[in-house]
């Protein structure tokens, strides 16, 4: 059903020819990338899977304004970041007005799936690792998770996000170096409470 | 070089975003300087760690999902299809308005027409509210994101 040799514009121009069945194909070639990539931000797998269904639909909306200048990826991860920065921002407030109204909703621990084959102890520094990356500022986030799980370039991050290449630069260092930081901090035992909270 | 100008830059030294003369530069300086050397090589060790964490398992029902909940058709048809909708009840209004006004004349208490006071219903503000499409697709277009957490 995919032929590899159709660009992705050439699908897009299909689709909206009438032939909606073909957007499966834009589905299928992104859809692990943009699970992934909502995974990362929000540290929640069951959440991710959820946004990135909500991300293809309105992709599928908005397909007509797309330009068509090959730039489709940047297109999409432009819809994902916008999504996943609304529901962030929805969970801050609920989780400030269950904190209000004295619940704990947040306590509860976001889903993750089935650890793999690893040993305990191995998952247990996965775990502390997710943790520390939800817990990076949103900025530093989506610029370090763009970076590093979908290897883009600064210039396409740049697309994605508007920001300039000097900004994006600035952001993943800061990222990397609380990273690295809060690794030293949790291999001595002293992972930081305090910041818990942003969660 | 100094060691701080170069820890500036390492990690877009590490990402390979840098121009070659000055990725020549700090390679340079990473021979001959172990602090340095260190930094970098913590840096290659978190993306390591970073790299390792499981991606999501794949759900091989998820493209299948998003097809069955996909709306009729793409948005700009949707529109159009709503505009020539309102468009035919405008021209419907107005018609109807004339037609009446041409055959009785009929006015009511404030001596308008009828007709026409319900076209001026409509064109209150809060009516054409309606014909707003609601839609927050359009700031995908500045790109600029300025969201803060
Ligand atoms: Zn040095």
């Amino acid at each position: 059903m995919d032929d590899p040799r159709l660009t992705d514009d050439e699908v897009v121009t299909s689709v909206l020819g009438g032939r909606r069945q073909d957007f499966e194909v834009l589905v299928r070639r992104y859809s692990s990338r943009i699970v992934h990539f909502v995974a990362r931000m929000t540290g929640d797998n069951d959440e991710a899977r959820s946004i990135a269904q909500d991300v293809f639909l309105k992709i599928f909306v908005n397909l007509p304004y797309y330009r068509r200048e090959n730039n489709f990826s940047a297109f999409i991860f432009r819809i994902a970041r916008n999504m996943t920065l609304n529901w962030l921002k929805r969970r801050k407030r609920t989780v400030f007005f269950s904190r209000l109204l004295g619940h704990e909703l947040d306590r509860l621990p976001p889903s993750q799936d089935p650890p793999s084959l690893s040993p305990m102890e191995q998952g247990e520094r996965e775990q502390a690792l997710t943790r520390q990356l939800r817990r990076l500022p949103v900025e530093q986030r989506l610029a370090l998770v763009l970076k590093v799980y979908l290897e883009f370039s600064y210039k396409q991050i740049a697309d994605v996000t508007g920001w300039s290449v000097p900004k994006i630069e600035t952001l993943i260092s800061r990222a990397k170096a609380r990273l690295k930081k809060g690794i030293r901090l949790q291999e001595s035992g002293n992972e930081p409470v305090v910041e818990a909270r942003e969660k | 070089m100094n060691c701080r100008k170069i820890v500036r830059r390492l990690s877009a030294f590490q990402d390979g975003e840098l121009a070659s003369s000055l990725e020549r530069q700090i390679e340079m300086h990473l021979r001959e300087c172990a602090a340095c050397s260190r930094e970098l090589a913590e840096m290659n060790r978190l993306r390591e760690r970073l790299l390792r964490l499981p991606p999501p398992a794949a759900d091989p029902y998820f493209p299948g999902r998003v097809m069955a909940l996909l709306p009729g058709r793409p948005a700009a048809a949707q529109r159009l299809l709503r505009a020539a909708a309102w468009a035919a009840l405008f021209i419907a209004v107005f018609l109807g308005g004339f037609l009446l006004k041409t055959s009785a004349g009929a006015t009511d208490a404030d001596g308008r027409h009828p007709a026409a006071t319900f076209s001026s219903v409509l064109l209150e503000p809060q009516a054409f509210g309606l014909l707003a499409v609601h839609d927050d697709s359009l700031d995908l277009f500045n790109g600029g994101g300025h969201e803060q957490e």
